[in-house]
Parts: C-alpha cells; sequence; structure tokens
C-alpha cells in the first residue's frame, strides 16, 4: 500500500453504496461498512473504507480497480482469508467475520469456489484429480457424487479428453477452464474470481470468462470477478468500481474511462 | 494423503534424490553396525555363549581375564558364597596352534566340563568329559579353516584331539580352543615357561548364580575380588567398549546427518511449493493435511531408504572377506530402521513451522 494515498471520507462518485445495498434485500452476499485498516508504526493504511455492497443470487458482478485500490482486500475479506476491522460480511445467512480460524478453513472449503490468476492448479494430479482434490475438503458431497459430478463438470467444460493430463500437458486456456471445474466443484455458494486473464492472451480471456459467466448463469450461482480489464466487464450484471480503498457501484461499465 | 502420494508417484526424480541419499546413510549406518556386531561379537563369544552368568577376577585383573590370577581356594571361596549356584576356575591362553591344515592363533580356554564357564553353542560332536585330558571342542572359525574332528591342535609338545565344535565362541577376535584345566595349563606352561611348576592356579571363576541373583550381589559377599556379569566381562575386554563406542557414535552421527537430510529436502521442497499451498489453503486445505502429507512423505521416503541400503549393506556383507569381522543382525536392522524414520520424521518436522506461516491470502492479488 502507499503511503500517499488517501485515507478521507470521500464524495462518492456514484451511487450511495447504502441505497444500493438497500435495493437488494434478500442479497445471497451482504457486505456492510467494511473497512480493512492496516497499521505499520504509526501510520494507518485504509486497504478499504466502508466499503458496502451487496450481491444477489445468479448474479455475476465485476470488482474494477486498480492495483493498490484495495480491490484484492476486499475480495480476500468476502472469501474468509481476511478478517476485516469493521463491519460485517454475511454469505448466505454465515456472518463470515465472526468465523473461527478453523471454521475459515471449512467455510472456504464448501462455501467459496476461488479461481486464481495463474490458475494454481496442482502440477502433480491430473485434471480430473484436481477436482477431486478439493471434493475431499468437504463432507456435504460424497465420495461417488464427487466421481460422477467431477466427470460432469470437465464434459461441460470441454475437457473430457483431457481429464487425465496433469497441468504441464495443458494449454493456459485448459488450465484456467479446470481452475473453474475445480471452483464450481463444490458447489459453494459464491465464486470469487481474481484476474482470470492476466496469464492468458486477449482472445482466451475472453473466452474463459464467457465461459465462466455462462457457468454461473446456468447454475445460478453468485460470481465476483476482480479485474482490471474494461473489456471483460460485458459479461457481468453489474460492476462496482474500487479507488484507493473506496467501493462505488458503477450504473454503466462503458462509462468508465481509466 | 492423496497429494502426498500422487506427488512422490509423478514426481519420482526429485524424490529419487532424497531417497538416494538416505539409502546411502542407511547403507553406511548398517555397514558400519555389522562390523560393530562383528567385532563386538568376535570380541566376546568366549564369555557370552556359555552357562556363566558371571565372572569373579583377582582385586588387581580390572576384569580382565589374562590379567587375572586366582588360587584354588579363592575359586572354593567363591562357589561358598550365597547366590552361587556353581563356580568353577578358568584359564585363557593366547597362543598359536598347529593342526594338519596350518598353524592358527587361537585362544585356548581351560574349563571344568561339569563346572561353570562351558560353551553351550555346541553344533557337531561333543565337548571334552569330565575328567577327560587331551581333547579340546573348536570354534566354528576353525573348523571353516581346515581343522576337523579327529585332528590334533599341538600347542608346543601338548597336543588336543579335536572331539566338537562350537560356535560364537570367539575371543577377541581369536578362535578358541576348549579343553580340560590340565591340558590348558600343561600348553600354558609350554610357552610361558615362568609358570614352569605351577599346577593348580587359573584366570578367573567362571560363575553360575542361582536365579535372580545379580553380579553386582555375588559381588558384596566376595570381599576384594571383582565380580562381573558376563556381558560386563565381554564389555571389559580391552578394546571393546572403546570400539563400540567409536562406532556407535559414527553410527549416531550418521542419523542425525539423515535427519538433517529430511529436514533440508523438505525445507526446499516447502519453500517451492509456498504458492502451491497458500493456494491449497484458501481452497480450504488445513495446515494440518499439509503437514500430514510432508510427514507421509518422508516416511516413505525414509522406508525407501531403508529397503535399499539394506539391500545394498548385505550385499557388500556377501562379498566382504572373511577376514573382515562383519555381522547382520536382525535386531540391528529393526533397531536401525525405526531410528532412519524417527530421524525422517523428526528432519520433516522442522518443515511444519514455515508451513503453518503460509497465509493463504497471499494466493489472491499475486504478481502477474
Amino acid at each position: 500500500m502507499n503511503d500517499d494515498f488517501v485515507p478521507a471520507h470521500p464524495q462518492d462518485p456514484g451511487l450511495d453504496p447504502a441505497q444500493d445495498a438497500g435495493s437488494h434485500a434478500d442479497a445471497i452476499l451482504k457486505v456492510e461498512d467494511v473497512s480493512k485498516i492496516y497499521r505499520s508504526g504509526d501510520t494507518e493504511v485504509h486497504a478499504v473504507s466502508s466499503a458496502t455492497m451487496a450481491v444477489d443470487q445468479g448474479e455475476f458482478v465485476a470488482l474494477l480497480g486498480p492495483s493498490g485500490s484495495g480491490k484484492t482486500t476486499l475480495i480476500s475479506m468476502i472469501g474468509g482469508l481476511l478478517s476485516p476491522t469493521t463491519g460485517s460480511i454475511t454469505l448466505a445467512g454465515t456472518d463470515v467475520a465472526a468465523l473461527s480460524k478453523r471454521e475459515l478453513t471449512a467455510f472456504r472449503a464448501e462455501r467459496v469456489g476461488f479461481v486464481f490468476q495463474a490458475a494454481n492448479l496442482v502440477p502433480f494430479l491430473t485434471a480430473r484429480e484436481n477436482l477431486l482434490y478439493v471434493s475431499t475438503l468437504q463432507k456435504r458431497i460424497s465420495r461417488k457424487e464427487a466421481h460422477a459430478r467431477a466427470d460432469q463438470l470437465l464434459e461441460e467444460l470441454g475437457l473430457a479428453a483431457r481429464a487425465k493430463n496433469v497441468p504441464e500437458q495443458l494449454s493456459g486456456g485448459e488450465r484456467q477452464r479446470v481452475a473453474i471445474g475445480r471452483a464450481l466443484m463444490n458447489d459453494p455458494d459464491l465464486i470469487l474470481v481474481d484476474e482470470p486473464t492476466a496469464a492468458l492472451d486477449t482472445k482466451l480471456g475472453r473466452q474463459v470468462v464467457e465461459l465462466l459467466a455462462r457457468e454461473i448463469k446456468q447454475r445460478g450461482k453468485t460470481g465476483i470477478m476482480v479485474t482490471h480489464d474494461l473489456r471483460m466487464v460485458e459479461y457481468t450484471d453489474r460492476v462496482f468500481e474500487i479507488l484507493d480503498g473506496h467501493l462505488t457501484h458503477v450504473e454503466q461499465p462503458s462509462a468508465l474511462a481509466h | 494423503m492423496m497429494l502426498a502420494l500422487n506427488e512422490i508417484r509423478r514426481g519420482r526424480g526429485r524424490f529419487a534424490s532424497i531417497i538416494a541419499a538416505l539409502s546411502l546413510i542407511v547403507f553406511l549406518v548398517l555397514t558400519l553396525a555389522a562390523l560393530a556386531d562383528g567385532l563386538f561379537f568376535g570380541a566376546t563369544g568366549a564369555v557370552r555363549s556359555t552357562n556363566a552368568t558371571a565372572y569373579a577376577f583377582s582385586p588387581d585383573a580390572k576384569g580382565s581375564l589374562i590379567r587375572s590370577s586366582m588360587t584354588p581356594e579363592q575359586v572354593r571361596e567363591v562357589s561358598s558364597d550365597p547366590g552361587v549356584a556353581t563356580a568353577s576356575g578358568v584359564g585363557v591362553l593366547l597362543t598359536a596352534g598347529t593342526a594338519p591344515s596350518g598353524e592358527y592363533d587361537v585362544a585356548v580356554f581351560g574349563v571344568q566340563p561339569d563346572g561353570a564357564g562351558v560353551p553351550t553353542t555346541l553344533t557337531d560332536g561333543r565337548l571334552p568329559q569330565p575328567g577327560e585330558n587331551g581333547t579340546a571342542a573348536i570354534d566354528q572359525e576353525l573348523a571353516y579353516e581346515g581343522v576337523a574332528i579327529g585332528d590334533s591342535i599341538t600347542v608346543g609338545t601338548q597336543s588336543a584331539e579335536v572331539v566338537g565344535v562350537v560356535r560364537d565362541s570367539s575371543y577377541q577376535l581369536q578362535p578358541t580352543v576348549w579343553t580340560s584345566l590340565d591340558t590348558w595349563r600343561a600348553m600354558r606352561n609350554e610357552v610361558r615357561p615362568e609358570f614352569t611348576g605351577v599346577t593348580d592356579d587359573v584366570n578367573a571363576v567362571a560363575i553360575i548364580t542361582d536365579s535372580g541373583v545379580t553380579a553386582e550381589q555375588v559381588q558384596s559377599e566376595v570381599g576384594d575380588l571383582t565380580v562381573l556379569s558376563a556381558e560386563a566381562t565381554g564389555l571389559a575386554i580391552p578394546g571393546v567398549e572403546q570400539q563400540s563406542s567409536t562406532l556407535n557414535s559414527i553410527i549416531y552421527t550418521a542419523l542425525a546427518v539423515a535427519a538433517l537430510v529430511v529436514a533440508l529436502f523438505f525445507a526446499l521442497v516447502v519453500l517451492e511449493k509456498r504458492e502451491l499451498f497458500a493456494a491449497l489453503k484458501a481452497l480450504g486445505t488445513s495446515t494440518r493435511k499439509l503437514g500430514a502429507g510432508v510427514v507421509l512423505q518422508a516416511i516413505i521416503a525414509s522406508a525407501i531408504g531403508v529397503v535399499i541400503g539394506a539391500l545394498a549393506s548385505r550385499g557388500l556383507g556377501a562379498i566382504v572377506p572373511d577376514e573382515v569381522p562383519t555381522l547382520f543382525r536382525t535386531e540391528t536392522l529393526i533397531t536401525i530402521s525405526i531410528f532412519t524414520l524417527v530421524a525422517g520424521v523428526v528432519g520433516a518436522a522442522f518443515s511444519l513451522r514455515r508451513i503453518a506461516r503460509i497465509d493463504p491470502a497471499t494466493a489472491i492479488g499475486g504478481t502477474l
């Protein structure tokens, strides 16, 4: 975090987030007045300041922001990887901030699907085993169901022929598709996608995001995608923008002029 | 489990290095242990493989059979002590003996056939009978060298006919010849003229204690004599304890090196997999599970190392010349296998803190 960024209470340029949250009373994900403050010596760094957002089930939203804007911190808090300094995060009735470290581990395994920047597949497991591995971390889906589910997901993602290949033998796009399958494997409530196109060229990146959007829609899942790539927002329903730790809801993605 | 096993299966090259290192260490340790056991057993057979449970020595002998010298009165005194079931004199002579097949360095033991200190490891023929002079049982080593039952072994002008073979009975790495006290004394007086005219001395007293009586308890009865258990008598043989402790300290050092090698290997592996471990933690893998995987891998690598090292060591044992006293014992193999596995687990345990410190939050917002 830069020391020179402004931890003030600026006027929101977009819609009032509180009002925005109000219009999503049944939202599956509620982020209410969440802040993350890092202290280094005497300086307080407000990575995220009073962020409020609500996302409905079945929605796929984008979180736009340049590097250092706080988007990584926000999505990490939503995914149970970081605890907020203040505020509350509720996913399908669970108060994420109230969970212990151990409970957070189980929460991430069962309730959240992650798609990382660089796929981050287990290099010594095949595509199919990468999917099956995450199923061993939860108790909701039986072993037998998990096998059937992995095969079905690989089929849907066009990876049936690559099921027995290890990541090294897959292309970048294929790897990211396996990562999508892995995120869907445990039937999570929320899918968090971190810059999925960072390691891909534009064409492949589009394909991957398109596929992601389709899978999330078809399954009625909820997704948040962090990106700094404006071209990817066309696949999402709504766009939030974060700048210097301040979150705003943007009506028209095309209005963004970064 | 799934991660740990598949990583070894699909990453054989990487694990081959740690397995090779562990195999070499186990090979070294087992070979040294075989040498240590060979030296120990070769030096102490004559006091381990008999019916005696303790030995009594003259006060100035410091527990050495050869240095000790005792009179018949002292032998009788010991036998009348409470807690002593049987006590009889033992004579020892390190010399050269001639048989039809050649000349050998031997240790001649004079014992009382119906007394204490008599070998219990007869493999062929018979032992000299009570009252019988001029006969002997020989150590298996001499039989391997070509001395046979019916041959005679000659020291100076004194001969004894070989009537039996015993095993595991060598003394200070020399094969033994077991004969009567009179025959032993006759041989000794030929080789050591200063004893001419001495007709009733012995070196030490072999004791069979009453059951439940220890050498220490006998010691408290015999006054100024030194009483040692049979085991302690073996260790008191000059050089035996020093040899054992030298070789054992090399063995323990090598095992410590094994732990260090495993520790370094897994430290590197964990360092290299920081990103992956962070992602796996983000996906909901517990630190405990990741740690258990590393420990499991260490156990597997150590176990494979033990198998390869043991086979290589036995292979070397098969081609090593007979003059090198090696002995491969199952007990030693089991002990060293357990120690190696423990060393592996201890080594891997050093990585657990590192794994615990990996922050799952670093999986998001990578540097790309």
